[in-house]
């Protein structure tokens, strides 16, 4: 009685929207009885395991009686939710997606070392699953995750205004790109404005990728900050002439890695950056204007290094990790198990995933359903990480960018933004 | 002079369009965009006359499942900030409203200078408080911060329209032998009805709309609307927009359409707890 | 007698005072103790004294975000204000369909800041948003907010004001309704003219109102975060970054709780030093205006 004017109060403010949200509650998915396995991982990660018929873990949660609930996030706000989890007394999540950059000691200790599991109840074909990715894993001399997948950057083009602007072959040098990314930012036909070149401002990917194509680096695998200061300030100068020109949008500060896959498929940008693994995505009929036109190359290296040094690309490999406060770690690694096996690996190949096992390449059924399969073998053979976990990578990262949006964008004079990156970044470099 | 008041007329007329455009427009671009066909909302120049489609609105419901998952979980939470903060509220407000002491004025005063603190500021240690006392993940804890964020208003509110209310009323019920409690919600709270229904209004819009606590403390079961839109703000794919504009529009009608019902109660709320407060 | 009148109100008061002490009182003081410390996930505090407080005092990242901050509140504020003062008197000055106007008007209050950002970053898209190819097909210069970060904090503050405008609307407007129609009358007849009797009559009659109003912008603009956050993430390179994304960077991308701290504990007290200028203000001011 005492609160009856309140519950009139809610009762009639919210007639509509308790009408939907109960139909909702009745229609929606239902709740398992038995086992629930909370998962936190990338939209993507979720994705390539498939759903309704083709759910490639349909037998395991079957098995298990279990269900799973995947939380996604995007990239960095995912790692950062991750590690406040796996930080506290207890946590729901029984998986959580880890990058290749991030697993520090530190970051380290809040993860399960799992060899202890590999060695009594084993992953199936271990050793197929590529060293130097389990390697990445391996923190302090213990294994802290399970490489699941593997990001290679390519170089995507869109045939069909290539062949508009008269170019009939993909770059192999990176001053061919510059030079058709000029020519390609131009109106097509269709009467889109199109830009030469669009690229993300706020992952260090890129200009990683354009120091490299010059020989040089961001911070070397060894921990050496910009190794080769003349490579960076190649790259930074190639990028701010493409951005000085118009073949970089000039909204390149805002731009989104969602927005490259938007802008490839409304056929408003030429080239992009991104992993092979999109190819399909870039292709998917039912959101692209240009199906089956968009395909991908080996980013090119310099004309000066050609056939001198291989263009080490830059990969971004995720691996499957338990936190240490998770509450049923045995069912968490029945899931790591299942989904590390040869069959859900080769099904989430052809989903999309940028698979973890070198015999997954070597099938003929992924061949034939995924074109770009052996151009991505040949680039990961190659390509490494952006830059190697430390302590203050993500502030050193965040320094790196800032300069780099100055120097594109013609805030600072490039050699000024290296010098201010070498500067900067050094106190936050390792002892 | 006829001239004059032609001109007056055209200049009110006019400023009347730039408001309602100003308001509306960018809710109804919204609300409209989500019916076009997929290729259509990028569509340069925009087009203005398409074939509605609930397409969009079918596609969320087939991918986005938990999205109507957050719009329960928001409606729960919602309900329960609203009941929390007014129960708590009137009760603190009738005694500020009756009673007067050195103690009550400086308390009072304590309970405005919380409202300064921006929340974001307890967001870094209240996560392992809540973590400890299994709280996380809750729609419990939401309840709790929001109804906490508006009681400070809340009871200034109720006090300003309880001293509307004349005291002899109090005293004829505690004449018939009434107990406090009966005297508060029999006698009082009906009649404090319109400061009830304001603090109604913010707790509710804020409840609904929050989005920073949302994301910090929930995770998979207590997870709210805003938090389920600025996730596919993140993690959507490609052309997907249609989609966005769909939820925001379903996530955003029935407080909408709340407000509209409930403006006279907005206003005077508004008004009384800023002026008064 | 005392006591036993304390006995039969505690019980009332305690939800009220029980809830602010346990959700903000106690964490907020836990914040300083934060503050005072270094730590990070997976790492135990250590002591370091004001050092936090000194190092983001010294950070040209945490200047430049205060410097945004306040031109930005400054700014929207007071435009805020003129605008919502100038649709006041025009509503005061008799209107048809007022009571729909007002909800118009009032629309934008239940809008949440997630969904107004999806609106508002669409209808600015620089290359396909129907407000930017408006303007271009009148010949109007465009809000190139991707690009200049002055623009871009010309979109955060038009999306602050939209949001807010209902509020400062509404504060003035009740205040000049609560105006006497006498008093213009009076006005009338001792021959002022209309600008004579708004600087007479109107304005002083809603200075505190509106000093009121802009006393509680001043505080909730000061926390603006979400705009800025889904607009442009503090971007182009840190550019358009405000005193809450800075806490939010520090704290969330960076793991650097001590120094996140010590930015929280500076937003409080500036807060409050916002706050209590405004009150000797209002005590001065707004008592003399009110006759």
């Amino acid at each position: 009685m005492s609160n009856k004017p309140a519950t009139d109060v809610t009762r009639r403010g919210f007639m509509a929207g308790a009408a939907g949200a109960a139909v909702a509650l009745a229609t929606g998915p239902a709740l398992s009885a038995g086992k629930t396995l909370n998962v936190l991982s990338h939209k993507v990660h979720q994705t390539v395991l498939g759903s309704g018929d083709g759910d490639l873990l349909k037998d395991w949660r079957k098995a298990n009686e279990a269900e799973i609930t995947f939380t996604t996030f995007d990239s960095n706000p995912l790692q950062d939710r991750l590690f406040r989890e796996a930080s506290l007394k207890e946590t729901e999540y029984g998986v959580g997606y880890l990058i290749d950059n991030r697993p520090t000691s530190q970051i380290a200790a809040l993860f399960e070392p799992l060899d202890a599991y590999q060695k009594q109840d084993p992953i199936e074909d271990f050793g197929d699953i590529a060293p130097g990715l389990v390697q990445g894993m391996t923190v302090d001399g213990k294994l802290i995750g399970i490489p699941v997948r593997h990001a290679t950057q390519g170089l995507f083009y869109n045939e069909a205004l290539l062949e508009e602007a008269g170019i009939s072959a993909p770059p192999t040098t990176l001053e061919e790109l510059i030079e058709q990314a000029r020519k390609t930012t131009f109106t097509s036909k269709a009467g889109t404005p199109v830009t030469g070149m669009v690229l993300a401002s706020d992952l260090a990917v890129f200009p990683v990728m354009f120091a490299r194509a010059y020989g040089g680096d961001f911070i070397s695998p060894d921990l050496k900050l910009v190794p080769d200061r003349a490579a960076l300030e190649g790259g930074l100068s190639a990028l701010r002439g493409m951005f000085e020109s118009g073949s970089l949008p000039r909204s390149y500060a805002t731009t989104k890695n969602d927005d490259q896959v938007t802008w490839l498929q409304q056929g408003r940008a030429a080239f992009t950056v991104l992993p092979f693994a999109r190819g399909a995505q870039l292709n998917n009929p039912e959101q692209s204007k240009f199906a089956g036109k968009i395909r991908a190359v080996e980013f090119p290296i310099t004309a000066g290094l050609k056939g001198k040094m291989p263009m080490a690309a830059v990969v971004e490999a995720w691996a499957m990790s338990i936190p240490k406060n998770a509450k049923d770690k045995a069912l968490a690694w029945s899931f790591i198990k299942e989904v590390s096996s040869k069959r859900v690996t080769l099904g989430m190949a052809v989903n999309g995933n940028g698979p973890v096992r070198v015999s997954t390449y070597a099938d003929e059924g992924l061949k034939a359903k995924n074109a770009l399969a052996a151009i991505e073998a040949k680039v990961l053979a190659t390509a490494r990480g952006a830059f190697p976990p430390f302590p203050d990578a993500a502030r050193a990262q965040a320094t790196f960018l800032e300069e780099v949006q100055l120097a594109v964008l013609g805030r600072k004079p490039v050699k000024d933004a290296v010098s201010a990156i070498i500067e900067r970044v050094k106190p936050m470099m390792p002892a | 002079m006829r001239i004059e008041r032609l001109l007056v007329g055209a200049g009110k007329a006019l400023a009347v369009a730039a408001i309602l455009f100003w308001s509306l427009f960018p809710i109804l671009f919204i609300a409209i965009s989500s019916l076009k066909p997929g290729q259509d909302i990028f569509a340069v120049p925009p087009k203005w006359l398409f074939t509605p489609t609930l397409k969009h609105y079918a596609e969320l419901w087939r991918s986005w499942g938990v999205f109507f998952e957050a719009l329960l979980n928001s409606l729960l939470i919602t309900v329960g900030a609203t009941l929390l903060a007014i129960v708590a509220s009137a009760c603190a407000g009738y005694v500020y409203s009756r009673h007067s002491s050195r103690w009550l004025s400086a308390s009072i005063v304590g309970l405005i200078v919380v409202r300064l603190i921006p929340p974001i500021v307890v967001t870094l240690p209240l996560f392992p408080i809540v973590n400890a006392l299994g709280l996380s993940d809750t729609h419990l804890v939401l309840i709790l911060l929001y109804a906490t964020f508006f009681v400070s208003l809340g009871t200034v509110l109720m006090r300003t329209f309880m001293d509307q209310i004349p005291r002899e009323l109090d005293e004829a019920a505690s004449i018939d032998g009434a107990s406090r409690m009966t005297i508060l919600f029999k006698v009082i709270a009906p009649l404090a009805m319109p400061g009830v229904l304001a603090v109604a209004v913010f707790v509710i819009v804020f409840s609904w709309n929050e989005f920073l606590f949302a994301f910090i403390f929930t995770a998979t079961r207590a997870k709210t609307a805003p938090l389920v839109i600025s996730e596919m703000i993140g993690s959507i794919d490609g052309v997907d927009w249609g989609i966005l504009f769909a939820a925001s529009t379903v996530q955003l009608v029935p407080v909408l359409l709340f407000v509209v019902f409930m403006n006279r109660y907005l206003v005077a709320g508004l008004t009384a707890g800023s002026t008064k407060g | 007698m005392q006591s036993e009148r304390t006995a039969r109100i505690l019980p009332l008061l305690a939800p009220v005072h029980l809830l602010i002490l346990s959700v903000i009182v106690l964490p907020s003081l836990y914040v300083i103790w934060l503050s005072l410390n270094t730590s990070s996930f997976g790492q135990a505090p250590s002591f370091v004294g004001v050092q936090n407080y000194m190092r983001v005092l010294a950070d040209p990242a945490f200047h430049s975000a205060l410097l945004n901050t306040v031109v930005l509140v400054v700014v929207a504020v007071h435009l805020e204000l003129a605008v919502g003062l100038g649709m006041a008197l025009l509503f005061a000055s008799g209107l048809p369909f007022r009571r729909f106007l007002l909800v118009a008007v009032l629309a934008p209050y239940a809008v949440s800041e997630v969904t107004a950002v999806v609106m508002w970053r669409f209808l600015f898209d620089p290359d396909a948003g129907p407000v930017t190819l408006a303007l271009r097909a009148l010949s109007l210069p465009t809000l190139d907010w991707s690009f200049e970060p002055s623009h871009a904090m010309v979109l955060i503050g038009l999306l602050t004001v939209w949001l807010h405008l209902p509020f400062t609307f509404v504060i003035v407007y009740a205040a000049r309704l609560a105006i006497p129609a006498e008093l213009y009358e009076a006005a009338r007849i001792d021959g002022a003219t209309r600008w004579q009797a708004f600087r007479r009559v109107t304005l002083p009659l809603l200075g505190p109102a509106m000093l009121i109003a802009l006393l509680f912008r001043y505080i909730f603009a000061f926390r603006l975060f979400s705009e800025a956050w889904l607009l442009t993430k503090g971007g182009p390179a840190r550019s358009t970054e405000v005193v809450a994304i800075y806490l939010y960077q520090e704290a969330f991308s960076f793991n650097a709780f001590g120094s996140a701290a010590a930015t929280a504990w500076i937003m409080v007290v500036v807060s409050l030093l916002l706050a209590g200028g405004y009150v000797l203000l209002l005590r001065r001011g707004g008592i003399s205006h009110a006759h």
